[in-house]
């Protein structure tokens, strides 16, 4: 299990040049886009879809990486590597991980722009 | 204005790409999520800039760029790869499939911003190339054209120096330069053929220039002995102007030197029979026969062209090429109008 998030604006913001509208915009898209990654890895484990579910995360560890997110990007990277016909059965409390902790940066996150 | 193309299935990209794009300045991004629909874009515009993801369904990346660079023209232009760091053997095949650079997930503003400046870079400089060069083209092509222009004027006044010698007219080269040219549209010889043909044929008789005037002026019949002389002007002709570095005046040279020889061998210099007589040749005897019969001569009065056409007709197989007989008698109409056009009494320039 992963250590909790925490935000660290100055070392994201300063990977956006400082920008902070460019900032703004991405966190607002990350909470808005949760729970579509969510569905998106849980679909893609149900069906026995390798290639969607290596997809889906690869796409979260590139986003939970632009927040900094080491220890998220890490477990998404292992449901990447490790999405195939014979490790599915397995994936399942790493996809579960991989939810709750796209939940929590959002949460973070939301929280920090309040 | 630069146009950039960002090609990304995840909208968060496409946004965050977008906004640093807009950040470099003069650049207008164009966004695609799915790689299939940037292609289709791609064949109608020309980016400055790609910048696409590797994992994407329905196409990876490295699918994307190959489809990308396989399309007329999209050869040079630069391509960014975003790919994660540790998609290293991903970007070795990406370097080999036709990407110029990459870009690394998560993206870093400066990072991003100091290789697409590059990449644009290079693409401003290759389009000054592609500009300059194509300005010395169109430099080269206008300078030729002058050129060719006055070989052209050079050719139709040497022919016409022969001409002066003779009884015949200036008109007359015009109407049998513009006869042999609808001979060889008629035989499909394509454009730049027929226009070899209508700038060689005025020089058909310009060997005439090296035959005494007592044979060339002669009121009366010829000799046997004095026709031979005359005979000469075929060969003296190719003298003149073989070896040319002009392929106009090289084609001149073959009219010149085997327009009287006859389909059946009966003709000269060479006695040369059927397809052994250069087709220039060919096409010129039937033109320049058409055109002295149908003209008047101080010694003969001009032939109704009912009576011409016959005789090219009764000609077929022995004087004349039937391929070029036919080709001129299928081009009826536009003889009539070169005729029109180009009368003796007035000399219109080519």
């Amino acid at each position: 299990m992963a250590a909790a998030f925490v935000l660290d604006r100055a070392s994201i913001l300063e990977r956006l040049g400082g920008d902070e509208e460019i900032y703004a915009m991405m966190v607002d898209m990350f909470v808005a886009d949760v729970e579509n990654n969510c569905t998106a890895l849980a679909t893609a484990l149900a069906a026995g879809d390798v290639e969607s579910l290596k997809r889906a995360a690869h796409t979260v560890k590139g986003l939970l990486a632009t927040f900094s997110d080491d220890d998220g990007a890490v477990e998404a990277n292992f449901v990447e590597k490790n999405a195939r016909e014979d490790e599915l059965a397995n994936l399942g409390p790493a996809v579960a991980d991989i939810q709750s902790r796209l939940r929590e940066v959002s949460a973070v996150l939301s929280a920090g722009q309040a | 204005m630069h146009t950039v193309l960002i090609v990304d299935d995840s909208d968060i990209n496409l946004a965050l790409i977008k906004a640093l794009v807009l950040k470099l300045g003069e650049c207008s991004p164009v966004l695609f999520d799915r790689p299939v629909a940037a292609l289709e874009w791609c064949r109608d515009n020309v980016p400055d800039l790609v910048i696409v993801d590797y994992m994407m369904p329905e196409m990876d990346g490295l699918k994307f760029i190959a489809a990308f660079r396989a399309l007329h023209g999209r050869n040079e232009i630069p391509v960014l790869m975003i790919t994660a760091n540790d998609q290293r053997d991903i970007r070795y095949e990406a370097l080999l499939g036709g990407a110029n650079d990459f870009l690394t997930k998560p993206i870093d503003r400066i990072e991003f911003s100091a290789r697409a400046r590059n990449m644009l870079s290079l693409r401003t400089g290759q389009k000054f190339l592609a500009d300059r060069a194509e300005h010395l083209a169109a430099l080269v092509d206008e300078r030729t054209s002058e050129i060719r222009e006055r070989e052209k004027e050079l050719i139709f006044r040497m022919s016409r120096a022969a001409e002066f010698r003779d009884p015949e007219t200036g008109a007359h080269i015009q109407r049998m330069a513009h006869y042999s040219q609808i001979i060889a549209r008629g035989l499909d010889l394509g454009p730049a053929m027929e226009k070899l043909v209508l700038e060689a044929a005025p020089m058909h008789d310009v060997g005439k220039i090296g035959i005494p005037d007592y044979i060339l002026l002669k009121p009366g019949k010829l000799t046997p002995e004095e026709f031979e002389v005359m005979k000469g002007h075929a060969r003296l002709g190719y003298e003149l102007l073989k070896d040319s570095g002009s392929e106009i005046l090289r084609a001149g040279a073959e009219v010149a030197m085997s327009h009287h020889e006859k389909y059946d061998g009966s003709g000269y210099p060479f006695g040369l029979k059927g397809t052994q007589i250069p087709q220039l040749g060919r096409i010129v005897a039937v033109a320049d026969v058409f055109d002295a019969l149908t003209s008047e001569r101080p010694y003969k009065r001009a032939w109704s062209l009912d009576d011409a056409c016959r005789f090219l007709e009764e000609g077929r197989s022995k004087h004349f090429d039937p391929l070029c007989v036919e080709a001129f008698l299928a081009g009826w109409e536009d003889i009539l109008e070169i005729r029109q056009r180009f009368r003796d009494e007035e000399v219109p320039q080519i």
